[in-house]
This record gives structure tokens, C-alpha cells and sequence, in this order.
């Protein structure tokens, strides 16, 4: 009887066994139906750079947000970074990891925006209204504010959300008043010394602030210096700012900034000496601000 | 050994058979990760599909295009999107996201790849 017993734990085992080998390497679930959020790494990373391309063609923020939750990062907006710079680094064009970088911004800042193109864009404001009584007709109920309110200008920024309505009732007269474009340069207008023993490294921090005083990203920043040369670009870190830049400096060693777009110089920048509470001397960061 | 201890055993052996399977199949079956988009649910596809036409209406770059469907599978370019444009127009896509696909098709019908270093 015992042994019989045996024989028949024995045999439920060996058919157990015979089931799962059959259920896991003979023939496995056969996967069909996935999600993108189980795709191998370097197709995860092909599918974030089609979102942003398509992102770059439709500006539908909303839907691209959406479709970067079926990859199923915990954070999005860190992922695309990361890739872009991981793009940088390989020595992929900036051309490529641009619109990645953009759509982090974007969802950083939450509405879509229109980058700065290497082309230059006729810099004029869209009509602009005087304030005459007989271009405000009272049974229009404009206000005095919004005629003057000078309109975002559109040449080189797709949303305009004062795109006057009114204009069909009334003739707007452009008037080419210069605003800084594009290729207005970048100047220092900030250089704060920032001493905090916590930092690990020595920064050098770059703000760059465009003419509507927003943050500026993409903006390639060049920084030589004795030994050598670095590249980068503003806009990697949108969880710092847009326009947020870094490049970790040595001691004693003079830097040179240049600001491709516009062609701003500023020599001789080094790492500032700062000094804590003991009177011990370690080398401090430097927040620089630049605007157009 | 009896014939009947035998047949028992045989019971006993199917039933831990059954019970394997069912335990591999449904249970715990394999849990796949790192899998390739070919094997993405047909609305993912051909949402992959629309974005990369998406793109195309934006660069006009019939190569980066035809590279982004590759990964799909060995499909042809055209056929993919053959294949997708028929699930839009099934599924109540809008006009313009079909007329989107549409252009990305016309594309494909007459791409030529540029040699083997692009692919």
C-alpha cells in the first residue's frame, strides 16, 4: 500500500514536471497583443524618438504625452532627457536629439512651443492696434488694455492666442517695430558666485533667457579653455530649466564662453575661491545669466 | 505490478500533467520583456505607423521614414502602411490623420532605399 503510494506521488510529480516543461520551453505562451511598455530598451528609445518627431510635426502635446505613458517610465520627461543626452554623447547631430530635448520642455512647461529656427525670421509684431477712438467702436466692448496689448509675435512662435478676432471688423495697420529675433545675441547680464560646500563640483551654471524673458533652450554654449573645448546645450535639464545649462570647471583654470546664437564672447571666467565657516578655502560654482 | 496499479499511475501521471500545464500556461506563463515591436497589438502598430507619418509630414524624408518602419517587421514599408491606413479607415481615424497615412504611402509606393549603409 505505501509503496503504491509512492508509485503514485512519484508519477503526479513526473507529470507536473513533464506539464511545465512543455508550458514553459516546448511551448510557451506565444506573445502576441503587447504593450510598448515591454519593448526592449533600444526600441523603447526608437519609439521616444518618433513620438518627438511626430510631436515636432503636430504640436499636439497632449497626445504625445499620452502615447509616452504606454512606455511606462516612471518619468517621462527624465526619460527623454536622459536619451538626448545619451544621443549627445554618442556623437549623434544635435539636429537629432533636439526635438527629444523639445518635447521634455514642453511637457515641462506644459504647452507647446516653437523652437528657434537657424533660419532668420523677419522679426515684426502682428497687427498692432492704436488706440484712436475711432478704431475702438463701443458696441465691441474691447478694452483699452486689450487693443494695446501688443500681440505675441508670430513670425517665429506658433501660438498666438491674441490672434485678433477683431481684425475682421477692423483694420489693423502692421507696423515693423524691431524685436529681437533669433539670432539677437546673448549678453551677460548676471554673475552670481555661488558658495555651498554640498556641491560635489565645482559649476559652472548658465541661465539663458530669451528676448520675451522666457527660458531659452537649445542654445548651443561653447567653453574652451587652455587644454580644450566643451559643447552643450541649454534645455537638457528642463527639472532645473529650460534654459539651464552646466559644465563642471577645474581650479585654476581661465574659461571662455561663447554663445553660438549671436555669437556672444565672455574670456576669462574661473572657478571663485570661497571659504566656510573653519576658514577652509574650496572652490565655489557661478551662476552666469544671459539674456537677449 | 498490477494492470490496475498501472492504470493508476497512468491517472495520476496525466492528472500532474494537466495540472503543469495549466500551471505554465495560465497560472505563471512565462513573462516576456525586451520584446520587439512586431509583436505590439495592432493598434500600437499602427499607431507607431501614424507617428512616423506624422514625422514625414514634417521632414519629408521618405529614408528616416521607411528606417522607422523596419522595426515593425519585414513587412514592406508600403505594406505596413497599407495595413494601417486600412485600420484607420476601419476604426474612424479622423480625415486628416488618414490623409496623413495616405501621403506617408504615396511615399513609400515610390521609396527607393539609398543603399545598404542607411538601413
Amino acid at each position: 500500500m505505501n509503496r503504491s503510494i509512492l508509485y503514485l506521488f512519484f508519477a503526479l510529480l513526473t507529470g507536473l514536471g513533464l506539464g511545465l516543461a512543455y508550458s514553459w520551453f516546448v511551448s510557451p505562451v506565444e506573445y502576441v497583443d503587447a504593450a510598448p511598455a515591454i519593448l526592449r530598451a533600444d526600441f523603447k528609445d526608437q519609439y521616444r524618438i518618433v513620438i518627438a518627431a511626430s510631436y515636432a510635426g503636430t504640436l499636439d502635446l497632449p497626445r504625445a504625452r499620452a502615447r509616452l505613458t504606454l512606455l511606462g517610465d516612471t518619468d517621462p520627461i527624465a526619460e527623454l532627457s536622459a536619451q538626448a543626452q545619451r544621443m549627445l554623447a554618442s556623437g549623434e547631430p544635435f539636429e537629432k536629439a533636439q526635438p527629444l530635448a523639445r518635447l521634455a520642455t514642453d511637457l515641462t512647461q506644459g504647452f507647446a512651443s516653437a523652437p528657434f529656427t537657424s533660419t532668420p525670421v523677419p522679426a515684426f509684431n502682428t497687427p498692432q492696434f492704436d488706440t484712436t477712438p475711432t478704431f475702438i467702436e463701443p458696441q465691441q466692448e474691447v478694452t483699452a488694455e486689450e487693443a494695446t496689448r501688443t500681440p505675441f509675435p508670430t513670425a517665429d512662435f506658433e501660438q498666438t492666442p491674441l490672434a485678433p478676432d477683431i481684425a475682421e471688423t477692423n483694420t489693423p495697420r502692421p507696423t515693423f517695430t524691431p524685436t529681437a529675433g533669433p539670432g539677437t545675441p546673448f549678453t551677460l547680464v548676471d554673475q552670481e558666485t555661488i558658495c555651498d560646500p554640498s556641491l560635489q563640483a565645482s559649476l559652472m551654471q548658465f541661465s539663458l533667457i530669451d528676448s520675451r524673458s522666457r527660458p531659452a533652450a537649445g542654445i548651443e554654449i561653447i567653453v574652451t579653455w587652455n587644454q580644450g573645448e566643451d559643447r552643450f546645450f541649454t534645455g537638457f535639464k528642463p527639472e532645473v530649466g529650460n534654459g539651464y545649462a552646466d559644465f563642471i570647471m577645474q581650479k585654476d583654470t581661465a574659461y571662455s564662453i561663447r554663445i553660438v546664437t549671436g555669437g556672444s564672447f565672455v574670456p576669462n571666467i574661473s572657478a571663485p575661491i570661497c571659504t566656510d565657516p573653519n576658514g577652509v578655502t574650496y572652490p565655489g560654482s557661478l551662476l552666469l545669466t544671459f539674456q537677449q | 505490478m498490477t494492470s490496475a496499479n498501472l492504470i493508476k499511475i497512468a491517472i495520476t501521471l496525466a492528472i500532474g500533467i494537466a495540472l503543469g500545464l495549466v500551471y505554465g500556461w495560465v497560472i505563471d506563463p512565462i513573462q516576456y520583456t525586451d520584446i520587439t515591436p512586431n509583436l505590439l497589438r495592432e493598434d500600437y502598430q499602427v499607431d507607431y505607423i501614424l507617428m512616423v507619418a506624422e514625422a514625414y509630414q514634417q521632414d519629408f524624408d521618405p529614408d528616416t521614414a521607411a528606417r522607422r518602419l523596419a522595426i515593425l517587421g519585414s513587412q514592406s514599408p508600403a505594406a505596413l502602411t497599407t495595413s494601417a491606413l486600412e485600420y484607420a479607415t476601419r476604426n474612424g481615424f479622423t480625415q486628416n490623420e488618414i490623409q496623413t497615412l495616405q501621403s506617408l504611402l504615396t511615399a513609400m509606393q515610390t521609396y527607393q532605399p539609398q543603399g545598404s549603409g542607411s538601413q
